[in-house]
């Protein structure tokens, strides 16, 4: 279905359903980006399992732990362990992932250093992914995996010049900017409220200062991404520069755009606080934490194809990015596998 | 018996004299007397007040204050009038001026915060610090005319800590001095600006909480007891009556230790009286936001009880919470140990950011709660409990916080858990996200009375870091909660385990009864242990409270195997190598370990195939022991204190063995549930690349 056919002139509707589509269309991507998740949290995955087993060894403890919460044991565990397993708290049990992983970001919480190795480990592995999926979106059919790579590779490099710059800011608006609305300005402005509530509500003023910047940025470079990718920009600065004159000529569509991705992300995690499992030991608990973490994925994807979308149908067309298909190198191998 | 115990004893004497000269004269002298009162339940408040209770009556102040809003300041004069029932001449008084603690950094309350590592008026503007400036102090001769001034002789000491610049406490002689049955009456007048709102006392916005906020006498006995403040203590004061009015700004709420006897109007300010005999403190709050909520405490046996609660506005939904609370330490408290024996309770709602929530006055104490409460969560209904808890155990049952603090903290947190066990469940863990204001209340984990709400978690993270029998202001600073609550209230519940509840209610009960209105000691307490008990108790007092070590049993090794055996063995007259296996008989051997220093009787459960249990006692003090069971059938689990009844244990996982464990499906299915957590983790974060 091209955006066209839905006679909007590409309205921040149509460009969601159209990255909707695309999305559908992308299966091995959802797959890919999935595993990805898997793949980074799987090593440390291992390395709790082998603590917990340690630490329970042959107790009888064991048998409360693995039908429901041992919870006597587990505050034994987490004042005994270091590492990974000082991040094994309460805190993932069912809904209370979203709330903590939530208010981690919000708060700039600290984590401990092996799990913030793994998130920059995995914000790479993002970063890498990312020029080969906004390419698959933006081209809009199947290119197999030789080229999904093949533009995984030749993007990377301008994703990181472009990364330095998007960590410096995020590096401000997380760091300096954070410190100062939540430890200067906020005891200023509650120091003599007397009602808990005044102050929850200060708090939240103080949450929309800081996210209204921070995605500002995000929708910033997310389309600096693509217009690098769909017309096959080298400049990254070049990239910021076209972004900002996109999203400024199409402010409204972009930020319709936005909010249903984000209300559409709001209705994923409103879905999992519904059936977000307990303790119980079963393996369709753990089936449906992996749903979840499946319906963040798409979430995630539907947000780049919504707004290549939006993009190709405002300034280019469907399907259209400027640099030819990827390809292998020449070799006998590579023309046996690559893209017919 | 030494010097101490023998003026101890005649201590007690001349009190136990002077207790019953007054309830003979109250006998004699009083037309409606005791035998002659209606049942208390029918008593009205005023009335109710007037019935003797057996307090000595040491120590009575007669109170006026004035509260200055737009000075944050109160100005006071108080009429003291003292017995000296100790067994000495008094040659000085003794008066604590505790707001002192908060007039510079150089206190020794804040030095030691310091020490913790806390260092909270770092950055304090003038305003922020608080004082009590005693401005005239003046002996009131017998006939009520003014008597020898001795303001000039007022000066600070610092007994406890030699630090010169601490002014939480002062002194002054006496000339002549007070003999032992004699009366001193002083006349005191002082200012006091509160600090800013910080621990316990202090002011935010239009919300006062008055506490500790008028010279005190220390308490005499053989000579004053009486301590600087230190951060890590409370209070320790003589029983008297306390006549108080307080004058506030016209229109505010009030609640005080006490019944309220009047109320008077003049210009923009009004004048509140209050009276209570039979008490150690007499603290006070108010405020023009407070919303005032009034429910009758009754319960068949015991005294009716008006509990008043002044809440905030935005708590209003929780009030039943609030009365629930402090009904179940009432009539668990009262069932268990003996009645509350005054006819109000007032129950105070602190406001946001005043810090002077969770703590305890005689009659009046402040809670603290959350706008967002979930339910079976026990916030408010637990800290309602616990200072209402404390009218018992502090109120009534009167110990030197400052030295003795688990007296009152421990029992009364052993208590509290108790009563959320039988009252207050189910209870569930509660974490709060996004700066600590959004709750999540997880129903998957139910708080246990034995482990969570006795706070083992907190214990067993520092268990060593003092003894409990350290004065309580000698604790090292930051580990007071974890010995004064967490370790006492385990220790009880030890000895509840290895005697029984209904024992322990016993031993606490005649505790209670014994020594309330009085000063106990550790050792009164032990005292009565050991009479119900009917043991000696030494070798408990020696490894939990007089020492500091830590308790760790362990299961080190659990095998069993076919009973067999090779080697040579004597064949007639011959050695031969043979290999014996005896079919049908199987060797279980049990090895355990005293992992740390503390020692304990533990028993030792084996339990078999055919469900068949062997248990055997093992005296805990050896590092470690062996034990051999020779049965037909394989044994599947072994135990050390199965039942738990060394609660101190800090690390009970290694307590068994099975020889089918579940680790391996437990550390699956957890590690599983924890990967979600960072794959979302994961997403969440890379949502910005």
């Amino acid at each position: 279905m091209t955006p066209g056919a839905w006679g909007l002139g590409l309205g921040a509707w149509g460009a969601w359903l159209d990255g909707l589509n695309r999305v559908k269309r992308a299966p091995w991507l959802v797959i890919g980006v999935w595993l990805s998740t898997i793949l980074l949290a799987l090593p440390l995955t291992l390395v709790l399992q082998e603590q917990i087993g340690a630490h329970l060894g042959s107790s009888m403890a064991a048998q409360a732990a693995a039908d429901g919460v041992n919870y006597d044991w587990w505050n034994e565990f987490l004042a005994q362990t270091s590492g990974v397993g000082a991040s094994f708290v309460p805190a993932i049990l069912g809904f209370a992932v979203v709330m903590k992983n939530l208010s981690t970001v919000a708060d700039v919480s600290p984590m401990p250093m092996v799990i913030a190795i793994a998130v920059s480990m995995y914000l790479l592995v993002s970063m890498f992914l990312a020029g080969g999926v906004i390419d698959r979106l933006a081209r809009d059919h199947d290119l197999g995996a030789g080229a999904f790579f093949s533009a995984c590779g030749v993007y990377f490099v301008r994703f990181i010049r472009l990364g330095v710059i998007a960590a410096l800011v995020y590096w401000v608006l997380f760091g300096p900017y954070h410190t100062w609305l939540f430890d200067d300005v906020y005891p200023v402005l509650t120091e003599n409220v007397t009602v808990e509530r005044t102050a929850f509500f200060i708090r939240l003023g103080l949450y929309a200062a800081f996210l209204v910047p921070l995605y500002a940025f995000n929708i910033l470079f997310d389309y600096a991404k693509i217009r690098a990718v769909v017309e096959d920009r080298r400049s990254m600065l070049g990239a910021i520069v076209a972004s900002w004159r996109f999203v400024r000529r199409n402010a409204i569509a972009v930020g319709v755009v936005y909010k249903i991705n984000i209300l559409v992300f709001l209705l994923v995690i409103g879905l999992y606080y519904l059936i977000a499992p307990g303790a119980s030991a079963d393996t369709l608990a753990f089936a449906i934490g992996q749903l979840y973490i499946v319906l963040r994925v798409i979430v995630r994807l539907q947000f780049a194809a919504s707004q290549t979308a939006l993009f190709q149908g405002r300034l280019a067309h469907a399907g259209y990015v400027a640099r030819p298909i990827p390809k292998w190198p020449d070799s006998p191998a590579a023309e046996a596998i690559g893209p017919r | 018996m030494v010097v101490a115990d023998r003026k101890r004893l005649r201590g007690q004497i001349l009190r136990g004299g002077a207790a019953l000269a007054a309830l003979l004269a109250v006998v004699l002298h009083s037309p409606a007397s005791i035998s002659a009162q209606p049942p208390s339940a029918q008593l009205p408040i005023a009335q109710a007040l007037t019935t003797p209770l057996p307090s000595p009556r040491t120590a009575n102040y007669d109170i006026d204050v004035t509260l200055d809003p737009a000075t944050r300041s109160i100005t006071g004069t108080e009429l003291v009038t003292w017995h000296n029932q100790g067994v000495v001449a008094a040659y000085s008084i003794r008066l604590h001026l505790y707001w002192n603690a908060f007039r510079n950094t150089n206190s020794t309350w804040l030095k030691q915060r310091r020490l913790a590592g806390d260092d909270p008026f770092a950055h304090a503007d003038a305003d922020d610090f608080g004082y009590t400036d005693v401005t005239k102090i003046t002996v009131v001769n017998p006939d009520g005319s003014a008597g020898r001034d001795i303001t000039k002789a007022l000066h600070f000491i610092s007994p406890d800590d030699q630090n010169a610049d601490d002014r939480s406490l002062a002194a002054a002689d006496l000339d002549p001095a007070i003999q032992p049955g004699e009366t001193l009456r002083l006349r005191i007048e002082w200012k006091g600006r509160f600090p800013k709102n910080f621990d316990r006392t202090g002011v935010i916005g239009n919300y006062y909480f008055v506490s500790q906020w008028f010279p005190k006498l220390g308490v005499f006995d053989a000579g004053w007891t009486a301590h600087q403040f230190f951060a890590n203590s409370e209070f320790f004061a003589d029983f008297g009556s306390y006549d108080v009015r307080m004058t506030v700004p016209k229109g505010w709420m009030l609640g005080a230790t006490g019944v309220e006897q009047s109320r008077s109007d003049s210009g923009d300010r009004t004048t509140y009286r209050y009276r209570q005999d039979d008490v150690h403190d007499f603290a006070w709050t108010t405020s023009p936001d407070f919303i005032e909520k009034r429910q009758q405490f009754e319960t068949p046996g015991r005294p009716p009880v008006q509990m008043r609660l002044l809440i905030q506005p935005e708590h209003e939904y929780l009030a039943d919470r609030h009365f629930a609370g402090a009904a179940a330490a009432l009539k668990y408290y009262g069932e268990w140990y003996g009645s509350y024996p005054y006819p109000t309770l007032t129950i105070v709602d602190p406001a946001w950011q005043s810090e002077s929530g969770g703590m305890e006055y005689p009659t009046i104490f402040t809670a603290g709660t959350r706008w967002l409460s979930p339910r079976y969560s026990n916030d408010p209904e637990y800290v309602v409990l616990h200072e209402a808890g404390h009218q018992f155990w502090y109120g009534l049952v009167a110990n030197n916080e400052v030295e003795f603090a688990w007296l009152d903290e421990g029992i009364n947190e052993y208590s509290d858990s108790r009563v959320q066990w039988e009252a207050l469940q189910p209870n569930y863990l509660v974490q709060r996200f996004f700066g600590d204001f959004v709750p999540w209340q997880y129903r998957d984990i139910k708080l246990q009375r034995a482990t969570d709400t006795n706070w083992m978690n907190t214990y067993r993270r520092a268990p060593d870091r003092d003894s409990l029998s350290t004065p309580t202001a000698g604790l090292w600073p930051g580990t007071h909660q974890n010995m004064s609550y967490h370790k006492a209230a385990l220790m009880l519940h030890t000895l509840e385990r290895m005697y029984t509840w209904e024992t322990m209610q016993k031993v606490l009960s005649i505790f209670f009864a014994k020594w309330k209105f009085k000063h106990p000691r550790p050792s009164d307490f032990f005292d009565v242990l050991r009479e119900v008990t009917g043991k000696d108790q030494q070798w408990f007092i020696e490894q939990v409270y007089n020492s500091s070590n830590t308790f760790d049993y362990a299961i080190e090794r659990f095998s069993s195997e076919s009973l067999s055996s090779r080697g040579l063995f004597e064949d007639t007259e011959d050695l031969r190598f043979k290999e014996n296996t005896e079919k049908g008989t199987f060797r279980t051997t049990v090895v355990v370990r005293r992992l740390e220093a503390g020692q304990f009787p533990v028993d030792v459960l084996v339990t078999f195939s055919n469900g068949e249990q062997a248990r055997e006692p093992w005296d805990g003090r050896g590092r470690w022991a062996v034990f051999n069971f020779d049965r037909p059938v394989k044994a599947v689990s072994a135990q050390i204190d199965p039942e738990r009844r060394l609660l101190l244990d800090t690390n009970y996982t290694n307590n068994s063995r099975t020889l089918e464990p579940a680790s391996d499906r437990a550390a699956t299915k957890w590690s599983l549930r924890w990967m979600v957590w960072l794959q979302d983790l994961l997403m969440t974060c890379a949502f910005l690349v």
